[in-house]
This record gives C-alpha cells, sequence and structure tokens, in this order.
C-alpha cells in the first residue's frame, strides 16, 4: 500500500494511534455514522465529547454510511488501501469485509494491555485475570510482594 | 462530495452550538452537554490527578478517588497499556494492583464482545431471580426518566446520568439493581438509556455489568440495602431523604431478598456484594 487513507472510528480516537505513526501524511476521515446515531440515539453530551476529541486529531470530518463515505473519500484521494486500527465492534467487522470487495484493508492493533496470544477462559473474571494478571503487570507483580 | 463538518470554533460554546445544529434530533432530545472535556489534552490532565493509592481504598464511595478516565478510555483517546504504563512508572506494581486489576476489566469486556457480537444484548444465562425473562417490563417508568420516584438517591442519579453524562460506578449498580429488582425492568431497556446517556457508554462493559446485576451473567443478582448505600453516600442522599427508614431499600438482606424473589427456593441472591468495579 502506498498511498492509503487513515479511517479513524469510535475506538482509537489518540492522535498517537498507529494509524497515524505510522502514516504521518495519510489523509484521514471520521464518519458520523447515520446507523448508530439512528440505532443508538446518543445525547448531545455524547456527539459533544466526541467531537472535541476529533478536533484534536488531523481528520476530515463527514457524515453518512461509513462504506459510501470512506470509499468516496479514498477515490478523492487516489488512495490504493485503507487503514484502520482494530475494533471488537461486530459492525466495524461487517464495514471492513465490504470495504475489502473495493480496496484492501489493513488493520492495525494498539499496544495490548494484556501481550499473550493463547487460550484465556472468559466465562468469569477471575479466570480471565488468573492468566491476564501477570501479563498486565509485565510480570512484575510477584516480584514487588 | 460530502460536505466537510466544520473542526475550527472560537470556543466551547461555538462548538456545542454547531454540534447542536448539526444533530437537531439529539439536542431536540435532550440539549444539555456535560462538563467533561473530550479530547487528548483533557485526558492528560485527568491522568495527572490520577491517585492510585487512595484508589484502592476508596473507589467505593462517592467521593472517594476515582480516576474519571473512562470515557477517554472508551474512546481510545488513552488505551490501556498506555495508562497502565504511566501508573506503573510512578507507583510499585503492588501499590497500583487494584487499579491494574480494575483496567483488566475494561481489557475483559473487550474480549467478550469479540466473542459475542451482538450476543452482548441477549441474557448469557438464565435468571437467578426466580422470574423468567417475560416477567420483566421494557418500558422505562417515566418517574426514573423524570427523576421523580420520591427516592432522593435514585432521582439525583437519574438527574447526573441525563446532566453530567456520568455516575459513579456504585452508583450505577444502585441505579440498575433498583431497576431491575425493584421495578422489574428488563436488563436491555436499561442498558440502552445507559447507553444514550453515559460519556463511557461502551456496549460491552455496559451490558455485561447490566447482566451481571439481573443475574444473567453471574451466579446471583446483585442487589443492595438503604445500610449499604447510606455508608458509601456518607448519608448524602439518605439525610434529606422523606422515605428514611422506610424506603423500599430498608431491611436486612434476607428480607429484602425474600421480598425480591419470593419465588427463589434457595437464597441464591448475592446481598451487598459488588461486583469488580467494572467502571472507574
Amino acid at each position: 500500500m502506498i498511498r492509503p487513507i487513515l479511517w479513524v472510528h469510535g475506538d482509537c480516537l489518540d492522535p498517537q494511534g498507529p494509524h497515524f505513526k505510522n502514516h504521518p501524511q495519510a489523509p484521514a476521515l471520521w464518519v458520523w455514522d447515520e446507523r448508530l446515531l439512528a440505532e443508538w440515539q446518543l445525547s448531545l453530551k455524547r456527539l459533544v465529547f466526541i467531537y472535541e476529541c476529533l478536533v484534536e486529531l488531523p481528520v476530515v470530518i463527514r457524515r453518512g454510511g461509513v462504506v459510501a463515505e470512506v470509499l468516496t473519500f479514498a477515490t478523492e484521494h487516489q488512495a490504493d488501501g485503507i487503514v484502520t486500527t482494530a475494533s471488537p465492534s461486530p459492525l466495524f467487522r461487517q464495514y471492513v469485509k465490504v470495504l475489502e470487495q473495493s480496496l484492501p484493508v489493513t488493520i492495525l492493533s494498539v499496544e495490548p494491555f494484556v501481550d499473550y496470544d493463547g487460550h484465556i477462559d472468559l466465562a468469569r473474571f477471575s479466570r480471565y485475570w488468573r492468566v491476564a494478571q501477570a501479563y498486565a503487570f509485565k510480570g512484575d507483580l510477584n516480584d514487588s510482594k | 462530495m460530502s460536505k466537510d463538518m466544520r473542526r475550527d470554533f472560537t470556543d466551547r460554546a461555538d462548538l456545542i452550538r454547531y454540534v447542536g445544529e448539526q444533530f437537531p434530533e439529539a439536542a431536540a432530545r435532550d440539549g444539555r452537554v456535560s462538563p467533561i472535556r473530550g479530547g487528548r489534552r483533557a485526558a492528560e490532565v485527568q491522568l495527572n490527578r490520577l491517585e492510585t493509592h487512595r484508589y484502592a481504598t476508596t473507589r467505593n464511595f462517592l467521593n472517594g478517588s476515582v480516576s474519571r478516565l473512562s470515557p477517554y478510555i472508551r474512546y481510545g483517546v488513552l488505551n490501556l497499556a498506555q495508562v497502565r504504563d504511566w501508573v506503573l512508572a510512578r507507583a510499585t506494581p503492588h501499590q497500583c494492583e487494584k487499579f491494574v486489576n480494575e483496567l483488566g476489566w475494561r481489557d475483559y469486556w473487550q474480549r467478550l464482545y469479540l466473542k459475542l457480537g451482538q450476543g452482548i444484548w441477549e441474557d448469557r444465562e438464565p435468571y437467578k431471580t426466580g422470574y423468567s425473562p417475560q416477567h420483566y417490563q421494557d418500558t422505562l417508568p417515566e418517574d426514573i426518566q423524570s427523576g421523580t420516584t420520591g427516592l432522593v438517591c435514585m432521582d439525583v442519579f437519574s438527574q447526573e446520568l441525563k446532566i453530567q453524562g456520568y455516575l459513579h460506578n456504585h452508583a450505577r449498580m444502585w441505579l440498575a439493581a433498583y431497576l431491575v429488582h425493584w421495578r422489574h425492568l428488563r436488563w436491555q431497556t436499561g442498558a440502552k438509556w445507559f447507553l444514550e446517556h453515559l460519556i463511557d457508554g461502551d456496549p460491552a462493559s455496559n451490558n455485561l455489568s447490566w447482566q451481571w446485576v439481573a443475574s444473567t451473567f453471574g451466579a446471583k443478582p446483585y442487589f443492595f440495602n438503604r445500610e449499604n448505600l447510606e455508608r458509601y453516600t456518607a448519608g448524602l442522599y439518605c439525610r434529606r431523604c422523606p422515605l428514611y427508614g422506610h424506603c423500599a431499600f430498608e431491611g436486612s438482606y434476607d428480607d429484602l431478598a425474600h421480598n425480591l424473589f419470593p419465588r427463589n427456593e434457595s437464597p441464591t441472591a448475592q446481598p451487598g456484594r459488588k461486583p469488580k468495579a467494572k467502571r472507574r
């Protein structure tokens, strides 16, 4: 990918996020998702908070359908791909799947809190934490006691 | 070509006015905005106020030292690793053990979200309240919306939710428990109400915490009594409540369990136990 655009979404509004760090010159877009706005009925409080986050980022702000807006933005910039950051949202995965039909999508990850790729039982927090704790503390917790 | 929205504003009032104009439906529902500011700069100010040693011992009290970082973590303005590294650079791992554990809750909810997707809106397990899902009503009661139940604590929490877009974690739990176990509201309706207003509203943290309270993601329902609420609020609401001494939360946990869950043959409720705080 030589000339990507960045798709910035609501799970990574960090000006030091990996997408901005790795592609400091790439045009970046935020889309107010009409679908989510209708579904979630977000209050003005939440919209203002997000907007305040956005104006600190080097992003173009638009409103509409996410896939259509991202592809339009990509065309405007003659992009050869889309870079974004990971999100656990099922809607994010849906959007990526559709975008990939038009352009390659690279999904970057933020630094993990628990840097462990093995299986973790998520049935209860206690089971998760039994495994995750050592990684969360980078192995330091027991050393300090 | 789509129209670019404004990025430059003279001040916060200018930005708020513009957002209100661009999202008239939201402004018409409720034109109030939170004093909590968005953005990385505001996040770093909040991070610098963090007192991890006091957090461990006071966080369950409404006037305790909580981080108020959740809105910034919610939107990835700060990520968990950054916050963890920040505290570990300033305290020993043992001193910030509790705080890092709470960050772990956020990571846990996100991992579950990745696994469950829209399933976070469905009961993960059967209710342990003695009631079926059909027992619970779908509509948020009007007196909750308007903050006119007469219970000072719940009315204040309702107002704070709508005005500040933020509630202390313990207040979220009390309000959720009141709605589900005293008012028999479906947890999904309460969760949606919270998500509309909470600045840090995250579907996974929010919904699975509501499920924990309801008992559809946990072994027992969470409930509380007046004594518990009075203790952790330092009597702030009880002192001025006209229902003091005879409110719906009055009584021992055994009495309340009997009244709230009469169909339960065994005392399965989990009184007064607080889950690991899922929001800071």
